[in-house]
């Protein structure tokens, strides 16, 4: 009996943290971010940014541009070893490569919105410049401990990365007015949370069902646990329609629209629109609240329909599809991986976390980072096991380090690094990036301890000068018996 | 007889061109053997830095996308 008992304690668990992973403010960042990652894989084209990553690149043209295609291009791992592979070979070199490598995770849109989504937007913001700036360092680093090996270039044409193009006025279009859905829906200000109007439909059993809803999936809100809403229970429903007609209308979408097409496009933003509002169940039905929010969401849900019909159909056909890819590749398995990560929180002691990485030490810092390491999480699952970390009591700074090793270095990434640099570099770089990683959690956790800027800015000086200090000491002793 | 090879490390993208690649074959009625090619080295050997491939008889005629089957006879009737 105490089996049985404990089982059903785990998979409510389960259930509970899926349930507040599907509440409104999480749909309403990672829908949008979905289509915007799709219109960047498909719209944008990549010779936009790949012919500043040419073998004659100057340095401060080169890194920046490694950086902007890691989270332009790189949402799809159909991009990212190819144009990992092809920069390291044909073009710029070792350094950029690595830069694309590093950045590509943490700084592609759709890691980006589901993190500040869960984590709040002040951490997905450090994790952004934390990433960019130790992405480049990590990048210039091993281009000189390994400048011999760059000499070693395919001697081939630059034809690859001649190739110009531009990003069309529909495209930008496209992309600017998603991205304010993104902010729209997400942005916590009066404007956007304030009640216009309210309309209570006569739905006598709203508030039956909020009991029953309550009672199938039991939290604990000291704890952190949301329970799930009516307004939860309509967002779930509407998602399971959206991905039966997705099935049907996108599957083959390269080769036309069908009915099922825009049934799915329409329940979409039906589905964003109803997470805008605010549903309360009432003894006489379910109130509406318009808020100001669901205005705003629909309004610039307007305006990427007005971009979109300028899109050429050979451009929003890719564009879907790349949407729908995304949705399957990526949601069936975070929906399954926020499943357990609620059972395993069930399980974990809160003592445990805070006694190991509860404050910002060197050594809860080292954890973290190998923790990330030796884990293999898929695309954003990383992020709910963050924020289980989190609600157990981990502190922010160890947080920062474990997030920024864990999609950095996984068993996948290594292997495919390794097939094309080779094992030397390969080690070098996690190396590189667990110490990278230590270092920029102690200074985020400082930081959030409120520890004065400047010593910030004098451990980041400190930390960079002894790496440097050292690096120098290795390359003279690797060159020393060369000259002897 | 076409010679058509399928450039891609076995994600989403490259699957879907191999089915349109084929659907596109037999409704033209043309003759061809696919040959799926994973491997990295023999990938970059092509000029591309984004899959999925398609090359019909050694030529690599996209990248990157998946075409429709329309482009695709054209391309077989082509080359």
């Amino acid at each position: 009996m105490a089996d049985m008992d404990t089982f059903l304690h785990l998979m409510n668990g389960g259930a509970g943290n899926l349930a507040a992973y599907l509440a409104a403010h999480v749909l309403l960042c990672l829908l949008p971010a979905f289509f915007i990652a799709g219109a960047m894989a498909a719209l944008i084209p990549k010779a936009s940014i790949t012919r500043w990553l040419g073998r004659s690149a100057p340095y401060r043209v080169s890194y920046p541009a490694a950086a902007t295609a890691g989270s332009l291009l790189a949402v799809c791992s159909c991009t990212i070893v190819p144009l990992f592979a092809g920069v390291y070979k044909k073009g710029a070199g070792l350094g950029p490569a690595i830069t694309f490598l590093f950045f590509a995770p943490a700084g592609n849109v759709l890691a980006l919105a589901y993190t500040g989504g869960i984590l709040g937007a002040e951490f997905a913001f450090a994790r952004l410049v934390l990433s960019l700036l130790f992405g480049i360092g990590i990048g210039m680093l091993m281009a000189m401990l390994f400048w011999r090996d760059d000499d070693t270039h395919d001697q081939q044409t630059d034809a690859l990365f001649a190739e110009q193009a531009r990003i069309g006025p529909a495209t930008t279009g496209v992309l600017l007015s998603l991205v304010a859905v993104l902010i729209a829906g997400t942005l916590k200000v009066s404007l956007l949370t304030t009640t216009v109007g309210a309309l209570t439909l006569p739905l006598p059993w709203a508030e039956a069902w909020q009991a029953t809803l309550f009672q199938w999936v039991p939290f604990d809100a000291a704890k952190g646990e949301e329970g799930v809403s009516v307004q939860g229970s309509l967002l779930i429903i509407l998602l399971l329609l959206i991905g039966l007609s997705a099935w049907k209308g996108l599957e083959n979408i390269v080769e036309g629209a069908n009915r099922w097409t825009w049934i799915a496009l329409g329940l979409t933003a039906a589905t964003l629109l109803i997470a805008a509002m605010r549903l309360t169940p009432r003894a006489d039905g379910l109130e509406f609240a318009l808020t100001g929010r669901a205005l705003a969401v629909g309004l610039t849900l307007w305006a990427v329909l007005h971009h979109a019909r300028q899109l050429e159909s050979d451009g929003w056909r890719a564009w879907l599809w790349e949407s729908w890819r995304f949705v399957k590749q990526i949601f069936a398995l975070l929906v399954v991986g926020v499943f357990i990560v609620g059972v395993i929180r069930q399980l974990i002691q809160p003592e445990w976390i805070q006694n190991l990485a509860g404050s910002n030490t060197l050594l809860a810092n080292a954890v973290a980072v190998v923790f990330g390491v030796f884990m293999y999480f898929p695309t954003l699952v990383e992020v709910p096991v963050a924020r289980m970390f989190l609600d157990l009591g981990m502190h922010r700074g160890p947080l920062l380090a474990y997030l920024m090793a864990d999609p950095e270095l996984s068993l996948q990434s290594i292997l495919m690094v390794a097939a094309v640099i080779g094992r030397r570099k390969t080690f070098t770089y996690i190396g590189l990036v667990a110490v990278f990683s230590t270092a920029a959690g102690l200074l985020y956790g400082a930081w959030v301890d409120g520890m004065n800027p400047v010593w910030i800015a004098i451990g980041l000086a400190v930390f960079l000068g002894s790496l440097a200090a050292l690096l120098a000491w290795t390359l003279g002793r690797r060159t020393a018996p060369a000259h002897a | 007889m076409k010679t058509v090879k399928i450039l891609g490390s076995g994600c989403a993208n490259c699957k879907k061109l191999e089915a349109v690649a084929r659907e596109a074959a037999t409704s033209a009625g043309i003759e061809a053997e696919f040959l799926k090619v994973t491997d990295m080295k023999a990938i970059l050997a092509y000029d591309m830095l984004s899959t999925p491939g398609l090359v019909i008889d050694e030529k690599l005629v996209s990248s990157g996308r998946i075409p429709t089957q329309a482009e695709i006879r054209q391309w077989m009737v082509v080359s």
